[in-house]
Protein backbone atom coordinates (compact mmCIF):
# COMPACT_ATOMS: atom_id res chain seq x y z
CA UNK A 1 0.00 0.00 0.00
CA UNK A 2 1.48 3.42 -1.13
CA UNK A 3 1.60 6.21 2.05
CA UNK A 4 -1.61 7.41 2.81
CA UNK A 5 -2.38 10.89 2.47
CA UNK A 6 -4.41 13.32 6.04
CA UNK A 7 -7.58 13.17 3.99
CA UNK A 8 -7.32 9.15 2.87
CA UNK A 9 -6.79 8.83 6.74
CA UNK A 10 -9.44 11.09 8.22
CA UNK A 11 -11.48 9.11 5.75
CA UNK A 12 -10.75 6.25 6.57
CA UNK A 13 -11.67 6.84 10.31
CA UNK A 14 -14.82 8.54 9.31
CA UNK A 15 -15.92 4.93 7.57
CA UNK A 16 -14.83 3.10 10.85
CA UNK A 17 -16.74 5.98 13.27
CA UNK A 18 -19.91 5.67 11.78
CA UNK A 19 -21.09 2.40 13.46
CA UNK A 20 -19.89 4.67 16.71
CA UNK A 21 -21.79 7.52 15.89
CA UNK A 22 -25.68 6.90 15.73
CA UNK A 23 -26.89 10.50 16.41
CA UNK A 24 -24.80 11.39 13.22
CA UNK A 25 -22.51 13.92 14.79
CA UNK A 26 -20.72 15.70 12.08
CA UNK A 27 -17.07 14.72 12.42
CA UNK A 28 -14.82 17.30 11.81
CA UNK A 29 -10.83 17.60 12.23
CA UNK A 30 -11.24 19.25 15.37
CA UNK A 31 -14.33 17.22 16.29
CA UNK A 32 -13.37 15.74 20.12
CA UNK A 33 -13.87 11.87 19.79
CA UNK A 34 -15.05 11.19 23.07
CA UNK A 35 -16.44 14.70 24.25
CA UNK A 36 -18.47 15.79 20.76
CA UNK A 37 -18.72 12.64 19.00
CA UNK A 38 -19.59 11.15 22.77
CA UNK A 39 -17.81 7.66 21.40
CA UNK A 40 -16.73 5.77 25.34
CA UNK A 41 -13.46 4.82 25.84
CA UNK A 42 -13.51 1.36 25.03
CA UNK A 43 -15.29 1.90 21.74
CA UNK A 44 -12.26 4.82 20.54
CA UNK A 45 -9.77 1.54 21.54
CA UNK A 46 -12.06 -0.86 18.94
CA UNK A 47 -11.57 1.72 16.08
CA UNK A 48 -7.75 2.08 16.77
CA UNK A 49 -7.73 -1.90 16.04
CA UNK A 50 -9.76 -1.32 12.68
CA UNK A 51 -7.10 1.58 11.56
CA UNK A 52 -4.27 -0.74 13.13
CA UNK A 53 -5.39 -3.73 10.64
CA UNK A 54 -6.06 -1.43 7.75
CA UNK A 55 -2.97 0.40 7.73
CA UNK A 56 -0.88 -2.59 9.26
CA UNK A 57 0.61 -0.41 11.84
CA UNK A 58 0.55 -0.97 15.64
CA UNK A 59 -0.55 1.82 17.37
CA UNK A 60 -0.29 0.98 21.17
CA UNK A 61 -2.54 2.23 23.73
CA UNK A 62 -0.53 5.07 25.72
CA UNK A 63 -0.33 6.46 22.37
CA UNK A 64 -4.11 6.83 22.21
CA UNK A 65 -4.81 8.29 25.68
CA UNK A 66 -2.82 11.73 24.39
CA UNK A 67 -5.15 11.67 21.71
CA UNK A 68 -8.63 13.77 21.89
CA UNK A 69 -9.78 15.06 18.32
CA UNK A 70 -10.09 13.07 14.77
CA UNK A 71 -7.07 15.50 13.42
CA UNK A 72 -4.86 14.34 16.48
CA UNK A 73 -5.51 10.56 15.54
CA UNK A 74 -4.99 11.27 11.40
CA UNK A 75 -2.03 12.84 12.36
CA UNK A 76 -0.65 10.21 14.82
CA UNK A 77 -1.83 7.69 12.16
CA UNK A 78 0.06 9.39 9.06
CA UNK A 79 3.29 9.51 11.33
CA UNK A 80 3.04 5.41 11.94
CA UNK A 81 2.59 4.90 7.99
CA UNK A 82 5.50 7.27 6.98
CA UNK B 1 -8.53 39.09 32.44
CA UNK B 2 -7.16 36.91 29.68
CA UNK B 3 -8.74 34.31 28.09
CA UNK B 4 -6.88 31.38 30.56
CA UNK B 5 -8.72 32.85 33.50
CA UNK B 6 -12.12 33.55 31.51
CA UNK B 7 -12.34 29.48 30.81
CA UNK B 8 -11.07 28.13 34.18
CA UNK B 9 -13.84 26.36 35.35
CA UNK B 10 -15.79 27.34 37.95
CA UNK B 11 -15.49 24.15 40.27
CA UNK B 12 -12.85 21.26 40.09
CA UNK B 13 -15.99 18.95 39.62
CA UNK B 14 -17.55 20.79 36.77
CA UNK B 15 -15.45 17.79 34.47
CA UNK B 16 -18.24 15.57 35.60
CA UNK B 17 -21.19 17.18 34.83
CA UNK B 18 -21.75 14.61 31.59
CA UNK B 19 -21.41 12.12 34.63
CA UNK B 20 -23.96 13.96 36.79
CA UNK B 21 -26.87 13.94 34.32
CA UNK B 22 -26.21 10.10 33.54
CA UNK B 23 -26.45 9.75 37.51
CA UNK B 24 -29.20 12.09 37.61
CA UNK B 25 -31.47 10.02 34.96
CA UNK B 26 -30.56 7.01 36.71
CA UNK B 27 -31.85 8.25 40.08
CA UNK B 28 -34.55 9.66 38.79
CA UNK B 29 -35.55 6.11 36.74
CA UNK B 30 -34.77 4.50 40.45
CA UNK B 31 -32.17 3.53 42.48
CA UNK B 32 -28.45 3.99 42.22
CA UNK B 33 -26.76 0.99 40.14
CA UNK B 34 -23.31 1.69 41.58
CA UNK B 35 -24.27 2.61 45.31
CA UNK B 36 -26.94 -0.19 46.28
CA UNK B 37 -27.72 -0.37 50.02
CA UNK B 38 -28.80 -3.68 51.18
CA UNK B 39 -30.42 -3.46 54.67
CA UNK B 40 -29.14 -6.74 55.25
CA UNK B 41 -27.08 -9.82 54.12
CA UNK B 42 -29.07 -12.80 55.42
CA UNK B 43 -26.79 -16.01 53.11
CA UNK B 44 -25.21 -16.17 50.47
CA UNK B 45 -28.05 -16.11 48.29
CA UNK B 46 -30.24 -13.86 50.25
CA UNK B 47 -30.48 -9.73 51.36
CA UNK B 48 -32.75 -7.32 52.50
CA UNK B 49 -33.11 -4.40 50.77
CA UNK B 50 -36.15 -1.68 51.55
CA UNK B 51 -37.45 -4.21 54.77
CA UNK B 52 -37.78 -7.23 51.74
CA UNK B 53 -35.94 -10.16 51.62
CA UNK B 54 -34.45 -10.59 48.11
CA UNK B 55 -32.72 -12.82 46.10
CA UNK B 56 -29.17 -12.37 45.38
CA UNK B 57 -28.02 -13.33 42.20
CA UNK B 58 -25.05 -10.89 41.43
CA UNK B 59 -22.69 -11.06 44.37
CA UNK B 60 -19.91 -13.75 42.26
CA UNK B 61 -20.33 -15.77 45.29
CA UNK B 62 -19.49 -18.82 42.93
CA UNK B 63 -19.17 -21.16 45.10
CA UNK B 64 -21.32 -19.72 48.31
CA UNK B 65 -19.08 -20.15 50.51
CA UNK B 66 -19.09 -16.73 52.61
CA UNK B 67 -21.39 -18.61 55.15
CA UNK B 68 -19.98 -22.05 55.17
CA UNK B 69 -18.72 -22.66 58.86
CA UNK B 70 -15.51 -23.64 58.72
CA UNK B 71 -14.52 -20.80 56.68
CA UNK B 72 -16.16 -18.40 59.05
CA UNK B 73 -14.63 -20.31 61.96
CA UNK B 74 -11.12 -20.18 60.11
CA UNK B 75 -11.93 -16.25 60.00
CA UNK B 76 -12.92 -15.56 63.69
CA UNK B 77 -9.83 -18.19 65.41
CA UNK B 78 -7.74 -15.80 63.06
CA UNK B 79 -8.87 -12.53 65.22
CA UNK B 80 -8.64 -14.27 68.39
CA UNK B 81 -5.32 -15.20 67.47
CA UNK B 82 -3.88 -12.65 65.79
CA UNK B 83 -6.19 -9.45 66.17
CA UNK B 84 -7.96 -7.35 63.46
CA UNK B 85 -5.40 -5.76 61.36
CA UNK B 86 -1.68 -6.04 60.07
CA UNK B 87 -1.10 -1.75 60.29
CA UNK B 88 1.30 -2.05 57.54
CA UNK B 89 2.75 -3.61 54.46
CA UNK B 90 4.69 -7.07 54.27
CA UNK B 91 8.38 -4.65 53.13
CA UNK B 92 7.89 -2.73 56.48
CA UNK B 93 5.83 -4.59 58.99
CA UNK B 94 7.15 -8.13 58.35
CA UNK B 95 4.69 -11.05 56.75
CA UNK B 96 2.44 -13.29 59.28
CA UNK B 97 2.24 -16.85 59.36
CA UNK B 98 -0.70 -17.11 57.68
CA UNK B 99 -0.05 -14.89 54.56
CA UNK B 100 2.80 -17.78 54.08
CA UNK B 101 0.67 -20.66 54.79
CA UNK B 102 -1.59 -19.42 52.27
CA UNK B 103 1.22 -18.46 49.58
CA UNK B 104 2.70 -22.13 49.41
CA UNK B 105 -0.73 -23.85 49.67
CA UNK B 106 -1.78 -21.98 46.69
CA UNK B 107 1.74 -22.26 45.01
CA UNK B 108 1.27 -26.53 45.64
CA UNK B 109 -2.32 -26.27 44.01
CA UNK B 110 -1.98 -24.91 41.11
CA UNK B 111 1.18 -26.66 41.03
CA UNK B 112 3.63 -23.46 41.00
CA UNK B 113 6.72 -22.45 41.91
CA UNK B 114 6.30 -19.39 43.62
CA UNK B 115 3.25 -17.28 44.85
CA UNK B 116 2.35 -14.34 45.71
CA UNK B 117 -0.89 -13.42 47.51
CA UNK B 118 -2.01 -9.30 47.75
CA UNK B 119 -4.58 -7.40 49.60
CA UNK B 120 -7.44 -6.89 47.17
CA UNK B 121 -7.79 -8.89 43.46
CA UNK B 122 -7.81 -5.06 42.10
CA UNK B 123 -4.21 -4.90 43.45
CA UNK B 124 -2.97 -8.04 42.35
CA UNK B 125 -3.47 -7.75 38.33
CA UNK B 126 -2.29 -4.00 39.20
CA UNK B 127 1.23 -5.15 40.80
CA UNK B 128 2.23 -8.07 39.11
CA UNK B 129 1.60 -6.61 35.29
CA UNK B 130 3.13 -3.25 36.38
CA UNK B 131 6.08 -5.48 38.08
CA UNK B 132 6.95 -7.68 35.25
CA UNK B 133 6.56 -5.30 32.47
CA UNK B 134 9.50 -3.35 32.09
CA UNK B 135 11.02 -0.16 29.96
CA UNK B 136 11.49 -2.55 26.59
CA UNK B 137 8.34 -4.96 26.96
CA UNK B 138 5.72 -5.03 25.28
CA UNK B 139 2.20 -5.85 26.79
CA UNK B 140 -0.20 -7.60 24.37
CA UNK B 141 -4.04 -7.39 26.25
CA UNK B 142 -7.21 -8.87 25.21
CA UNK B 143 -9.47 -6.18 24.24
CA UNK B 144 -12.02 -6.82 26.76
CA UNK B 145 -9.36 -6.96 29.76
CA UNK B 146 -10.80 -6.28 33.16
CA UNK B 147 -10.06 -2.32 34.28
CA UNK B 148 -7.67 -3.46 36.78
CA UNK B 149 -5.42 -5.28 34.05
CA UNK B 150 -5.84 -1.68 32.06
CA UNK B 151 -4.77 -0.28 34.86
CA UNK B 152 -1.81 -2.62 35.33
CA UNK B 153 -0.76 -1.55 32.00
CA UNK B 154 -0.91 2.52 32.67
CA UNK B 155 1.49 2.06 35.28
CA UNK B 156 4.32 0.50 33.19
CA UNK B 157 6.44 2.57 30.79
CA UNK B 158 5.87 -0.56 28.40
CA UNK B 159 3.67 -0.31 25.00
CA UNK B 160 0.24 -2.07 25.10
CA UNK B 161 -1.40 -3.62 22.36
CA UNK B 162 -4.52 -4.64 22.42
CA UNK B 163 -6.08 -7.89 20.42
CA UNK B 164 -9.00 -8.58 19.10
CA UNK B 165 -11.39 -10.61 22.13
CA UNK B 166 -10.71 -14.19 22.78
CA UNK B 167 -8.73 -14.45 19.09
CA UNK B 168 -5.40 -16.36 19.02
CA UNK B 169 -5.50 -15.53 15.53
CA UNK B 170 -5.62 -11.88 16.05
CA UNK B 171 -3.06 -11.86 18.37
CA UNK B 172 -0.78 -14.04 16.22
CA UNK B 173 -0.97 -11.25 13.65
CA UNK B 174 -0.14 -8.71 16.07
CA UNK B 175 2.61 -10.13 17.68
CA UNK B 176 4.17 -10.82 13.99
CA UNK B 177 3.47 -7.30 13.12
CA UNK B 178 5.43 -6.16 16.21
CA UNK B 179 8.09 -8.27 14.70
CA UNK B 180 11.27 -8.98 17.35
CA UNK B 181 10.77 -7.34 20.38
CA UNK B 182 14.41 -5.08 21.19
CA UNK B 183 15.85 -6.24 24.68
CA UNK B 184 12.25 -7.08 25.61
CA UNK B 185 9.85 -9.44 25.76
CA UNK B 186 6.37 -9.68 24.69
CA UNK B 187 3.98 -9.95 27.46
CA UNK B 188 -0.04 -11.55 26.69
CA UNK B 189 -2.72 -11.09 29.26
CA UNK B 190 -5.82 -12.54 28.85
CA UNK B 191 -8.30 -13.66 31.47
CA UNK B 192 -9.93 -17.25 31.96
CA UNK B 193 -13.76 -16.41 32.43
CA UNK B 194 -14.43 -12.77 31.25
CA UNK B 195 -16.80 -10.97 34.10
CA UNK B 196 -19.18 -9.50 31.83
CA UNK B 197 -20.31 -11.70 28.84
CA UNK B 198 -18.92 -14.97 31.38
CA UNK B 199 -17.43 -16.29 27.81
CA UNK B 200 -14.44 -18.12 28.13
CA UNK B 201 -11.08 -18.42 26.69
CA UNK B 202 -9.45 -20.52 23.77
CA UNK B 203 -6.47 -20.56 26.18
CA UNK B 204 -5.13 -24.04 24.99
CA UNK B 205 -4.86 -21.85 21.73
CA UNK B 206 -3.52 -18.71 23.29
CA UNK B 207 -0.37 -20.89 25.14
CA UNK B 208 0.13 -22.43 21.86
CA UNK B 209 0.43 -18.83 19.88
CA UNK B 210 2.44 -16.89 22.86
CA UNK B 211 4.93 -19.34 23.25
CA UNK B 212 5.30 -19.93 19.41
CA UNK B 213 6.36 -16.20 19.32
CA UNK B 214 8.73 -16.26 22.44
CA UNK B 215 6.40 -14.47 25.15
CA UNK B 216 4.61 -14.85 28.52
CA UNK B 217 1.59 -15.93 29.14
CA UNK B 218 -0.61 -14.82 32.18
CA UNK B 219 -3.82 -15.35 32.53
CA UNK B 220 -6.19 -13.83 35.23
CA UNK B 221 -8.32 -16.56 36.59
CA UNK B 222 -10.39 -13.89 38.62
CA UNK B 223 -13.83 -15.16 37.92
CA UNK B 224 -12.97 -18.41 37.58
CA UNK B 225 -10.51 -19.95 39.86
CA UNK B 226 -12.91 -22.52 42.18
CA UNK B 227 -15.32 -23.00 39.41
CA UNK B 228 -13.28 -24.76 36.52
CA UNK B 229 -11.10 -27.50 36.34
CA UNK B 230 -11.59 -30.72 38.24
CA UNK B 231 -9.47 -29.68 41.18
CA UNK B 232 -10.70 -26.17 40.64
CA UNK B 233 -7.21 -24.06 39.54
CA UNK B 234 -9.84 -22.48 36.83
CA UNK B 235 -10.00 -22.54 32.84
CA UNK B 236 -6.45 -23.47 31.87
CA UNK B 237 -6.38 -26.83 34.83
CA UNK B 238 -9.90 -27.03 32.49
CA UNK B 239 -8.41 -27.30 29.16
CA UNK B 240 -5.27 -29.30 30.30
CA UNK B 241 -2.40 -26.40 29.82
CA UNK B 242 -2.08 -25.21 33.30
CA UNK B 243 1.31 -26.24 33.64
CA UNK B 244 2.00 -24.19 30.72
CA UNK B 245 1.03 -20.80 32.29
CA UNK B 246 3.72 -18.88 32.93
CA UNK B 247 1.83 -16.68 35.40
CA UNK B 248 -1.81 -17.26 36.92
CA UNK B 249 -3.27 -14.66 38.98
CA UNK B 250 -6.57 -14.99 40.98
CA UNK B 251 -9.16 -13.09 43.58
CA UNK B 252 -9.92 -14.25 47.21
CA UNK B 253 -13.37 -12.11 46.91
CA UNK B 254 -15.21 -14.85 44.69
CA UNK B 255 -14.82 -18.38 45.35
CA UNK B 256 -12.70 -18.08 48.20
CA UNK B 257 -15.26 -15.48 49.83
CA UNK B 258 -12.83 -13.36 51.17
CA UNK B 259 -10.81 -10.07 50.36
CA UNK B 260 -7.37 -10.29 48.64
CA UNK B 261 -5.91 -12.07 45.61
CA UNK B 262 -2.96 -14.01 44.41
CA UNK B 263 -0.20 -13.84 41.75
CA UNK B 264 1.71 -17.56 41.05
CA UNK B 265 4.54 -18.29 38.74
CA UNK B 266 5.68 -21.47 37.19
CA UNK B 267 9.22 -19.35 37.29
CA UNK B 268 10.71 -19.30 40.54
CA UNK B 269 12.45 -15.70 39.32
CA UNK B 270 9.01 -14.19 40.42
CA UNK B 271 9.77 -14.06 43.91
CA UNK B 272 12.31 -10.63 43.13
CA UNK B 273 9.04 -9.24 42.31
CA UNK B 274 8.10 -9.09 46.09
CA UNK B 275 10.79 -6.15 46.05
CA UNK B 276 9.37 -4.26 43.12
CA UNK B 277 5.46 -4.57 42.92
CA UNK B 278 4.74 -0.84 43.93
CA UNK B 279 0.92 -2.28 44.96
CA UNK B 280 2.57 -4.91 47.25
CA UNK B 281 5.05 -3.08 48.94
CA UNK B 282 3.14 0.15 50.00
CA UNK B 283 0.10 -1.09 51.26
CA UNK B 284 -0.92 -2.68 54.24
CA UNK B 285 -1.04 -6.67 53.97
CA UNK B 286 -4.28 -8.60 54.36
CA UNK B 287 -5.96 -9.40 57.63
CA UNK B 288 -5.49 -12.38 59.49
CA UNK B 289 -9.26 -13.14 59.06
CA UNK B 290 -9.08 -12.34 55.10
CA UNK B 291 -6.20 -14.73 55.05
CA UNK B 292 -8.06 -17.73 57.31
CA UNK B 293 -11.17 -17.35 55.39
CA UNK B 294 -9.17 -17.89 51.76
CA UNK B 295 -7.23 -20.54 53.64
CA UNK B 296 -9.86 -22.54 54.54
CA UNK B 297 -12.15 -21.91 51.04
CA UNK B 298 -8.94 -23.27 49.13
CA UNK B 299 -9.14 -26.43 50.72
CA UNK B 300 -13.12 -25.95 49.85
CA UNK B 301 -12.07 -25.84 46.41
CA UNK B 302 -9.97 -28.67 46.24
CA UNK B 303 -12.45 -30.74 47.30
CA UNK B 304 -15.35 -28.76 45.56
CA UNK B 305 -16.65 -30.90 42.90
CA UNK B 306 -20.11 -31.42 44.15
CA UNK B 307 -20.14 -27.57 44.44
CA UNK B 308 -18.70 -27.32 40.76
CA UNK B 309 -21.54 -29.63 39.80
CA UNK B 310 -24.83 -27.88 41.30
CA UNK B 311 -23.03 -24.70 40.11
CA UNK B 312 -23.12 -26.13 36.36
CA UNK B 313 -26.34 -27.78 36.63
CA UNK B 314 -27.93 -24.41 38.09
CA UNK B 315 -26.10 -22.47 34.84
CA UNK B 316 -27.60 -24.59 32.31
CA UNK B 317 -31.05 -24.02 34.00
CA UNK B 318 -31.21 -20.67 34.06
CA UNK B 319 -29.31 -20.19 30.48
CA UNK B 320 -31.81 -22.81 28.79
CA UNK B 321 -34.85 -21.09 30.20
CA UNK B 322 -33.79 -17.37 29.72
CA UNK B 323 -33.13 -19.22 26.24
CA UNK B 324 -36.43 -19.99 25.69
CA UNK B 325 -38.31 -17.22 26.48
CA UNK B 326 -35.84 -15.32 23.50
CA UNK B 327 -33.51 -13.57 25.54
CA UNK B 328 -30.15 -12.21 24.05
CA UNK B 329 -27.59 -13.81 26.18
CA UNK B 330 -24.20 -12.87 25.45
CA UNK B 331 -22.26 -16.09 25.65
CA UNK B 332 -22.71 -19.87 26.56
CA UNK B 333 -23.91 -21.48 30.24
CA UNK B 334 -21.42 -20.01 32.77
CA UNK B 335 -22.28 -18.81 36.20
CA UNK B 336 -22.36 -15.29 35.03
CA UNK B 337 -25.62 -15.06 32.52
CA UNK B 338 -25.61 -11.83 30.66
CA UNK B 339 -29.08 -10.70 29.06
CA UNK B 340 -28.51 -7.89 26.33
CA UNK B 341 -31.13 -5.12 27.16
CA UNK B 342 -31.47 -2.26 23.69
CA UNK B 343 -30.21 0.47 25.90
CA UNK B 344 -29.14 2.23 29.35
CA UNK B 345 -32.13 3.72 30.62
CA UNK B 346 -34.49 -0.01 29.57
CA UNK B 347 -31.72 -1.70 31.19
CA UNK B 348 -31.82 0.36 34.22
CA UNK B 349 -35.72 0.21 34.53
CA UNK B 350 -35.71 -3.50 34.38
CA UNK B 351 -32.77 -3.71 37.02
CA UNK B 352 -34.87 -1.48 39.07
CA UNK B 353 -38.41 -4.22 38.58
CA UNK B 354 -36.72 -6.86 39.15
CA UNK B 355 -34.66 -5.51 42.52
CA UNK B 356 -38.61 -4.25 43.32
CA UNK B 357 -40.16 -7.87 41.87
CA UNK B 358 -37.08 -9.62 44.63
CA UNK B 359 -34.29 -10.15 42.64
CA UNK B 360 -30.95 -8.49 42.91
CA UNK B 361 -28.94 -9.36 39.41
CA UNK B 362 -26.29 -6.29 38.23
CA UNK B 363 -26.80 -3.62 35.71
CA UNK B 364 -23.80 -3.01 33.73
CA UNK B 365 -23.53 -0.10 31.28
CA UNK B 366 -20.79 0.97 28.91
CA UNK B 367 -17.89 1.77 28.96
CA UNK B 368 -17.32 -0.58 31.46
CA UNK B 369 -19.18 -3.31 29.53
CA UNK B 370 -17.89 -4.99 25.65
CA UNK B 371 -19.62 -3.96 23.00
CA UNK B 372 -20.86 -0.77 24.40
CA UNK B 373 -23.81 -3.37 25.32
CA UNK B 374 -26.13 -2.52 28.31
CA UNK B 375 -26.33 -5.53 30.16
CA UNK B 376 -28.52 -7.56 33.33
CA UNK B 377 -25.65 -9.23 34.64
CA UNK B 378 -26.33 -12.04 36.72
CA UNK B 379 -24.06 -14.46 38.68
CA UNK B 380 -24.88 -17.57 40.03
CA UNK B 381 -23.47 -19.57 42.65
CA UNK B 382 -23.45 -22.98 44.05
CA UNK B 383 -25.38 -22.45 47.22
CA UNK B 384 -28.47 -21.35 44.43
CA UNK B 385 -31.00 -24.65 44.31
CA UNK B 386 -32.96 -25.41 41.60
CA UNK B 387 -35.92 -23.72 43.31
CA UNK B 388 -33.85 -20.40 43.55
CA UNK B 389 -33.49 -20.25 39.62
CA UNK B 390 -36.86 -21.29 39.13
CA UNK B 391 -38.07 -17.80 41.05
CA UNK B 392 -34.85 -15.99 38.69
CA UNK B 393 -36.97 -17.45 35.41
CA UNK B 394 -40.08 -16.32 36.99
CA UNK B 395 -39.10 -12.54 37.56
CA UNK B 396 -37.70 -12.80 33.70
CA UNK B 397 -40.45 -13.81 32.69
CA UNK B 398 -42.89 -11.88 34.40
CA UNK B 399 -40.65 -8.55 33.31
CA UNK B 400 -41.14 -10.05 29.70
CA UNK B 401 -45.45 -9.73 30.31
CA UNK B 402 -44.86 -6.64 31.93
CA UNK B 403 -42.99 -4.26 29.30
CA UNK B 404 -46.36 -2.09 28.54
CA UNK B 405 -46.32 -1.05 32.47
CA UNK B 406 -42.34 -0.79 32.59
CA UNK B 407 -42.60 1.61 30.14
CA UNK B 408 -45.25 3.68 31.44
CA UNK B 409 -43.45 3.77 34.51
CA UNK B 410 -40.47 4.92 32.90
CA UNK B 411 -42.17 7.70 31.07
CA UNK B 412 -44.28 8.75 34.61
CA UNK B 413 -40.97 8.85 36.34
CA UNK B 414 -38.69 10.69 33.58
CA UNK B 415 -41.69 13.36 33.01
CA UNK B 416 -41.58 14.13 37.20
Amino acid sequence: MSKPTRKEIHDKICELLKPYNPKNHPIKENSGIMTDLEVDSVAVFDLVMGLEDFYDVSIPMELISDIRTVGELSIAVKELTE
Amino acid sequence: MNNVLKNTPLSIFDKYAPLQSRVDLMMKIGKDALGLKFDDIISATRGKIDGREILLAGTNNYLGLTFDNDCMTAAKNAVDRHGTGTTGSRVANGSYDEHIQLEKILADHLGMESCVVFTTGYQTNLAAISGLAGDNDVIFMDADAHACVIDGTRLTSSSTIRFRHNNPEDLDKRLKRQGDISNGNALVVIEGMYSMFGDIAPVDEFVDVTHRHGGYLYIDEAHSYGVFGPTGCGIAEDQGVLDKIDFISGTFSKSLASVGGFCASRHKEFEILRKVMRPYMFTASATPSNICAALMAVEKVKEGQNLRNNLKKRSIQLHSGLSEMGYDICADASPVIAVRRANEAVAAMEWNWLIENGVYVNLAVPPGTPQSSSLLRISLSAAHTEADINILLKAFSDLKSNQQELISKMSSRLTK
